[in-house]
């Protein structure tokens, strides 16, 4: 089948048609689509669901590493640099790097962001010797991030579990939670960070995340909830709200209908499905000579 | 980008038309388009209301959830071209008088939306005398299936009632919704402590009563081995798509999208589900939109699965 053909007008069912989504212009905050063992088939293959579902631009988590091993030499590495230059259109990329190793993660910002493609540092948070990102091992990697003026994206969840059971007790030894990025955010003001998943429960996400005004909330790679995005709204402003396809691993279908069910208007929407994001990484893409229109 | 080929395409459409006759159908406002290169392709093939086989009314005991009036939900799944909804109870999830919580439902359903609003009362397998609510659910309320919460409901489906529940739903002719979920583990309210629904009991209690109606909703489509497979080769399974996950996670699960494993479940087992008010609506609409379906499957998933599951007037 044609990624461009439909047999039901989305239009018919109260949504909105495939030229409604391309005019949203909608930049795909979190991508794992070389998140596989085969990266760069499960890439191509998954270009008909971009194409389909009318994503302008994905943001690919994983360039340089990978998420579990950021610093092990990556196969793949080579495939996908060539990749994101045939694609650079519509593909762009963050490299992971791990704060237990705050030396070689400021080595790799440097390889990959300020001598290499990547447009934004991404936190995995999947090592397993407790270095969240409110460690001082992370000060150094921030002192880069706001020499480069490159945003860094969290991942972050607030796992039910442990004893006395809570929220955020479930969570991976080094799995930052929304209360981790406040505190990295209270100081570094001046480094726009993500708050990846809004915390995972965000409800309370949002409230970790609300004093701090360089902290954007992402909706990604959670269940969708009815009256999510009217929420963070109120609390935080539409100017700090991004989203994220999360696929393949996740539906386009599931992260697009977090932000349909909100009753706003199509300037506002437009904002948490690209502007936004578009916004913090004006300067990156203009060091990399690449004109982006806001 | 390849055009489309018109020809073939409408050939196929018009043929699906023709075969089925489905309740909420209308023309569509525009007419196939000229396939241009880089433009999107709409068929003239008709517009299937749907059948919405997963909501529930009342209040999520942990969230004031935006669609939890009736009215209000009804609206909206309306406004959606949803045509029937098969709606069960947040207040089964917890209660123990389940007589109040099924006679509530079945009052509310028929105040907002008679006919639209099919109620589905549920039954807790740990409560004393469930036998007794499944017969008011049925005799009394003139409910047409039962929808049980294991792990809300505090038993497994290996509970040994549940061999007896599949026979007395086989023998009244009703539908049984097994509830796998109703959201993330992760972010449960610490108090709740649920873990996560046994599939394969189900399968043995489904071989004992092969004619039952029964419907998985809210489930992954993750089972051990063969057990999705085996249970979906019994005459009256089916399984909703509102946890399906994953990009053309509905064409994956059916075997549509090239390049990756073949089918699980077939398409007639596949209905709608939403999962609304606590998912929105709208994801599991785009599902359907993002997986490649065509006519007849995307007929069949909307409407003519569950109509087939529940004949109505």
């Amino acid at each position: 089948m044609n990624p461009r053909e439909f047999f039901i007008n989305p239009a018919d069912y109260g949504l909105p048609t495939r030229d409604d989504l391309v005019a949203y212009r909608i930049w795909d905050n979190h991508f794992h689509g070389f998140a596989a063992k085969n990266p760069v088939e499960q890439y191509e293959r998954n270009n008909f669901f971009v194409e389909r579902m009318g994503i302008e631009r994905s943001i690919a988590q994983e360039v340089g590493g990978t998420l579990d091993e950021p610093f092990a030499p990556y196969p793949y590495d080579a495939e996908i640099l060539k990749i994101l230059e045939r694609d650079k259109a519509r593909l762009s990329g963050r490299t992971p790097i791990d704060p237990t190793y705050p030396e070689e993660s400021c080595a790799k910002i440097e390889k990959w962001i300020r001598d290499g493609p990547c447009i934004g540092i991404k936190y995995p948070g999947s090592d397993k010797k407790g270095v969240t990102c409110s460690h001082p091992n992370n000060d150094p990697i921030m002192r880069l991030a706001a020499e480069l003026d490159v945003h860094v994206y969290v991942h972050t969840w607030l796992k039910v579990g442990g004893m006395p059971r809570l929220p955020g007790g479930g969570n991976g030894e080094s799995e930052s939670t929304p209360m981790d990025l406040a505190k990295l955010a209270q100081r570094f003001p001046q480094v726009a960070m993500i708050c990846g998943h809004s915390g995972g429960d965000w409800e309370l996400g949002v409230r970790a995340v609300r004093p701090h005004k360089n902290v954007l909330l992402e909706f990604a790679g959670s269940d969708p909830h009815s009256g999510m995005v009217e929420y963070a709204i109120r609390e935080l402003g539409v100017d700090r709200l991004v989203w994220g396809g999360h696929g393949p691993s996740r539906s386009y279908a599931t992260e697009l209908g977090k932000v349909l069910d909100a009753d706003i208007s199509k300037a506002d929407r437009m904002k948490i499905f690209g502007g936004n994001l578009r916004r913090i990484t004006a300067s990156i893409f203009r060091k990399k000579g690449m004109k982006i229109e806001p | 980008m390849q055009p489309i080929d018109r020809r073939s395409f409408l050939k196929k459409s018009l043929v699906s038309v023709t075969a089925v006759s489905l309740r909420g159908h209308q023309p569509l406002a525009a007419a196939a388009q000229t396939a241009a290169p880089n433009a999107p392709a709409v068929s003239s093939s008709p517009t299937p209301g749907i059948i919405d086989t997963n909501v529930n009314l009342f209040n999520w005991p942990f969230r004031a959830l935006k669609y939890r009036d009736t009215q209000a939900l009804v609206a909206k799944l309306k406004k959606h071209r949803v045509i029937e909804a098969w709606a069960g109870s947040f207040e089964a999830l917890l209660a123990k008088d389940m007589n109040g919580v099924n006679a509530r439902l079945a009052a509310e359903c028929l105040e907002h939306g008679p006919g639209f609003l099919i109620p589905f009362g549920s039954i807790n397998l740990a409560w004393p005398d469930w036998q007794e609510d499944v017969r008011r659910c049925h005799e009394v309320h003139q409910m047409p299936g039962i929808r049980i919460y294991p792990g809300y409901q505090p038993f497994d489906l290996d509970h040994p009632g549940m061999e007896s529940l599949m026979r007395m739903i086989a023998e009244r002719g009703l539908i049984l919704q097994v509830v796998f979920g109703m959201e993330d583990l992760r972010v449960h309210h610490p108090i709740i402590n649920v873990g996560p629904v046994t599939f394969a009991p189900l399968l043995k209690a489904v071989q004992s009563t092969p004619n039952a109606k029964v419907e998985l909703l809210h489930f992954s489509g993750s089972s051990q081995g063969e057990d999705l497979s085996l249970f979906m080769t019994k005459t009256n399974t089916v399984m909703d798509i509102s946890r399906l996950e994953g990009n053309g996670a509905v064409g994956r699960m059916i075997g549509t999208v090239q390049g990756l494993p073949s089918a699980r479940v077939p398409v007639d087992r596949i209905v709608f589900g939403s999962h609304a008010p606590y998912f929105p609506v709208e994801t599991a609409i785009l599902k359907l939109i993002e997986s490649p379906l065509d006519v007849q499957q995307l007929q069949a998933i909307m409407q003519s699965n569950a109509r087939r599951l529940l004949p109505r007037a």
